[in-house]
C-alpha cells in the first residue's frame, strides 16, 4: 500500500510543470523515504532528477518499495483537474496497475478521484558521482529565466563563464551577439534575491539554450536558483522545493569538435 | 541478404534489444554504413514515375540522388556517416550468388511476357529486381564522397564484416544497414532504416547484440550458430527446420555439432558435406583490414567540384546542389553536444518490480473516473 497525502497540491501541479518540457514518461520511484524520480530526455543530453522527502507530506505511507511508470502528459491533463488549493493524495496498492490521484477542496465538500493505467518503462538509471564543483553560483531564479529567454534569441547555445568578478552569460548568433553579467551582491537584505558566487578555479562552458529554458520551467518552485559547474562536467541546475526537497536538471556541455582542433 | 527470421526471432525472445528513436537523438554519433546496400536501395527506391533518374546520355543517377541527399540529411542532424563498400565475396558466397543470378534470369524472362502483355505494374515490379549494382555505380558515389569530404572504407571482403570491425574497434557507434548478419558478424549495435527517405518518417530501430544474447541466454557462439541454423549467405540450412524449431534445437543442444548428433534423421536430412564450420569461421574471423589502421576523417566540402561533378552532364540542379554544400559546411563549423552517458554511468537495471500487467504495457491510457461527494 502507498499513501502520500500533499497539503499543499499546487506544489505538485509546479512539480509536474518543471518535469513535462523535456519528459515523456518517467518512473517515480517510491521507498518509506520518499518519492524519488530520475531520468533523461529522449536524446540523453539533460537529466531530471527530483527527490521529494516522506517528512514533507502531511501524511506518507510506504509499505514496500514500488517504482510507478507514469506517461507525464496523461499525469498533467489529470493534475490540471486539480484547483491550486486543493489537498493532493497519491494512492497505490501494492502490485496494482494503475495509480488514484484524489483531490480534496480545503472545505471539504468536494473530492474528485482519478484512476490512471501505469506502464511498464524500463529506464536507465545513471550513477551521479558527488562531485566538488570548482564553481556555484546561487542567483534569483526568476533573473536566470530571464537570461535564458532573452539569450535564446541570439544563438542556439550560451556560453557561461565564471570568474572570481562574477558570472557572464553569453551568446552569439546571426542577429549579433549578447552578454549579461552578473556581479556578487555586496549587500544582502533578502537572501533569496542575492547573486552569490563560491570559486576555486575559473570556469567557462557553453549549453544549447533549448535545454536551459526547459529548466526554467522549475522557477516557480523556488525563489532562487543554483548553478555547479566544473569544467568538462555536465552542469547542475537546482531548484530546493520548500521543506521537502529539490529538483536538479543535468545538462551536458558542448564540445569542440575533435578534428577541428 | 541477411539472416532468415532473425528479426523475429529477437522480437520474440528479447524485446528489450529493440529500441525505436529518432534521427535527431542520434547527433554527434559516427555510423558505419554498407555502401553496396544503400547504393542497390537507391537504384530501387528513387525513381520518379517507374523510371530510374538518368543523365543527359542516359547514364543512371538514382545512386548520386540517393548518396548526396541522405548522407546530407544524416549530416543535418549531426550524424557522422562513414560508408564501407563491399571487396570480393568470400567463395562461400558462390552458392548465393548463382541463386541470385537465376532469380535476375527469370525477372528478365517474366519482365519479356509483362511488356508483351502490357502489365505496367509487372514490368516495374521485374525492371526492380533487375536492378544490380557495377562498379560504374560505385566508383561514382567513391568521387562523390570525397567531394562531399565524406569518409569512406574499402572492405577486403564483406562490407559488413568491416563495418562490425569498426563498431568492435569503437572506431564508430554503430552499423547501419537492413541486412541482419552484422549483428552475427559482432556489430554491437545495429540501426535500421537511417537510410530512409524523411518522407517515409520511419523511426530508426535500434538493435543492441549485448541484449539479444542475454535476452536468448546464448554466447556469441550459440548466437553464430543459430544464425547459421535460421539461414545465411554462406550455406544451406537443414531442409524443414524453421526459425522456431532452430532455437529449440540450440536452446537445447547449444550448438550444431550436437544438434546433428541428435537430429531425428528419419524426418530431416542434414545436407551433405554441410559446410556449417566454414561459414562459422566466416563469421567469427572475416577477412578485414584492421580498424585501428583505417584513419577517418571528415573534411570540408568541395562546393565548385560538387557542382562540376553533379551539375554538368549529371542534370542535377545547381541551386539545390549549392544548398547541399552549404549544409554540409554548417555542420562542420561548431562544437558537438555531449551526452550525458558518456559522463555519468548507466547503473545496471535492478528491478524488475513494476507493477504493471503485459496488457497495460506501453499503452497510454487513462481511464478517468469522476466522483463528486457531498
Amino acid at each position: 500500500m502507498f499513501e502520500a497525502r500533499l497539503l499543499q497540491g499546487s506544489l505538485l501541479k509546479k512539480v509536474m510543470e518543471a518535469l513535462k518540457d523535456l519528459l515523456n514518461e518517467a518512473a517515480w520511484d517510491c521507498s518509506d523515504a520518499g518519492i524519488q524520480l530520475q531520468a533523461m530526455d529522449n536524446s540523453h543530453v539533460s537529466l531530471v532528477s527530483l527527490n521529494l522527502r516522506a517528512e514533507g507530506f502531511d501524511k506518507y505511507r510506504c509499505d514496500r518499495n514500488l517504482s510507478m511508470g507514469m506517461n507525464l502528459g496523461s499525469m498533467s491533463k489529470i493534475l490540471k483537474c486539480a484547483s491550486n488549493e486543493d489537498i493532493i493524495t497519491i494512492k497505490a496498492q501494492d502490485n496494482a496497475d494503475t495509480v488514484t490521484f484524489v483531490f480534496e477542496s480545503p472545505e471539504q465538500d468536494k473530492v474528485s478521484d482519478y484512476e490512471m493505467k501505469l506502464m511498464n518503462l524500463d529506464q536507465e538509471h545513471l550513477g551521479i558521482p558527488e562531485t566538488d564543483y570548482a564553481c556555484t553560483i546561487r542567483l534569483p531564479s526568476s533573473e536566470f529565466a530571464r537570461i535564458c529567454r532573452d539569450l535564446s534569441q541570439f544563438g542556439e547555445s550560451m556560453v557561461i563563464s565564471c570568474t572570481k568578478e562574477g558570472v557572464r552569460f553569453s551568446a552569439t548568433g546571426d542577429i549579433g551577439t549578447g552578454n549579461i553579467k552578473l556581479a556578487q551582491s555586496a549587500k544582502v537584505d533578502k537572501e533569496e534575491e542575492a547573486v552569490v558566487i563560491e570559486m576555486q578555479e575559473p570556469v567557462s562552458l557553453t549549453f544549447a539554450c533549448r535545454y536551459l529554458n526547459s529548466f526554467t520551467k522549475a522557477t516557480s518552485l523556488s525563489k532562487s536558483v543554483q548553478l555547479s559547474m566544473s569544467p568538462e562536467v555536465p552542469l547542475v541546475v537546482e531548484y530546493k522545493i520548500e521543506d521537502i526537497g529539490h529538483v536538479r536538471y543535468y545538462l551536458a556541455p558542448k564540445i569542440e569538435d575533435e578534428e577541428a582542433a | 541478404m541477411g539472416i532468415k527470421g532473425l528479426t523475429q526471432v529477437i522480437g520474440d525472445t528479447a524485446p528489450t534489444a529493440i529500441k525505436e528513436n529518432e534521427i535527431k537523438n542520434y547527433f554527434g554519433r559516427k555510423v558505419a554504413i554498407d555502401a553496396s546496400m544503400s547504393i542497390y536501395q537507391f537504384l530501387i527506391a528513387v525513381r520518379s514515375e517507374g523510371a530510374m533518374l538518368t543523365s543527359a546520355d542516359g547514364e543512371t543517377t538514382s545512386h548520386l540522388m540517393g548518396i548526396f541527399y541522405r548522407t546530407i540529411r544524416m549530416v543535418d542532424n549531426g550524424i557522422k556517416p562513414v560508408y564501407v563498400f563491399d571487396g570480393k565475396p568470400p567463395d562461400m558466397k558462390g552458392g548465393e550468388l548463382t541463386k541470385r543470378a537465376e532469380k535476375r534470369e527469370e525477372a528478365s524472362k517474366q519482365l519479356v511476357l509483362a511488356t508483351d502483355a502490357g502489365d505496367a505494374v509487372e514490368m516495374e515490379k521485374m525492371n526492380k529486381r533487375l536492378v544490380k549494382v557495377n562498379k560504374g555505380h560505385t566508383d561514382e558515389c567513391k568521387q562523390l564522397l570525397t567531394l562531399m569530404g565524406i569518409p569512406y572504407v574499402e572492405a577486403p571482403c564483406e562490407a559488413e564484416a568491416q563495418c562490425a570491425a569498426l563498431v568492435k574497434a569503437g572506431k564508430v557507434y554503430a552499423t547501419a544497414t537492413e541486412d541482419m548478419d552484422s549483428l552475427t558478424f559482432g556489430s554491437n549495435v545495429l540501426l535500421r532504416y537511417l537510410t530512409y527517405s524523411e518522407a517515409k518518417k520511419m523511426p530508426i530501430k535500434e538493435f543492441h547484440l549485448d541484449k539479444i544474447l542475454d535476452g536468448l541466454s546464448y554466447t556469441m557462439d550459440e548466437f553464430i550458430d543459430l544464425c547459421i541454423m535460421l539461414g545465411c549467405d554462406y550455406c544451406d540450412t537443414i531442409k524443414g527446420i524453421g526459425a522456431k524449431r532452430a532455437k529449440e534445437l540450440i536452446d537445447k543442444h547449444r550448438c550444431i555439432e550436437k544438434v546433428i548428433e541428435n537430429l531425428d534423421t528419419k524426418k530431416y536430412t542434414v545436407p551433405e558435406n554441410w559446410p556449417y564450420q566454414e561459414a562459422r569461421r566466416l563469421f567469427k574471423t572475416p577477412d578485414v583490414a584492421d580498424a585501428e589502421t583505417l584513419d577517418l576523417k571528415w573534411t570540408q566540402p568541395d562546393e565548385e567540384g560538387l557542382v562540376k561533378f553533379m551539375c554538368g552532364d549529371k542534370n542535377f540542379n545547381e541551386e539545390r546542389i549549392r544548398s547541399g554544400a552549404k549544409k554540409l559546411c554548417k555542420a562542420k563549423t561548431g562544437q558537438t553536444q555531449g551526452r550525458l552517458d558518456s559522463f555519468f554511468k548507466v547503473l545496471p537495471s535492478s528491478k524488475p518490480s513494476t507493477p504493471s500487467t503485459p496488457a497495460s504495457k506501453r499503452k497510454v491510457g487513462c481511464i478517468i473516473y469522476l466522483f463528486l461527494y457531498f
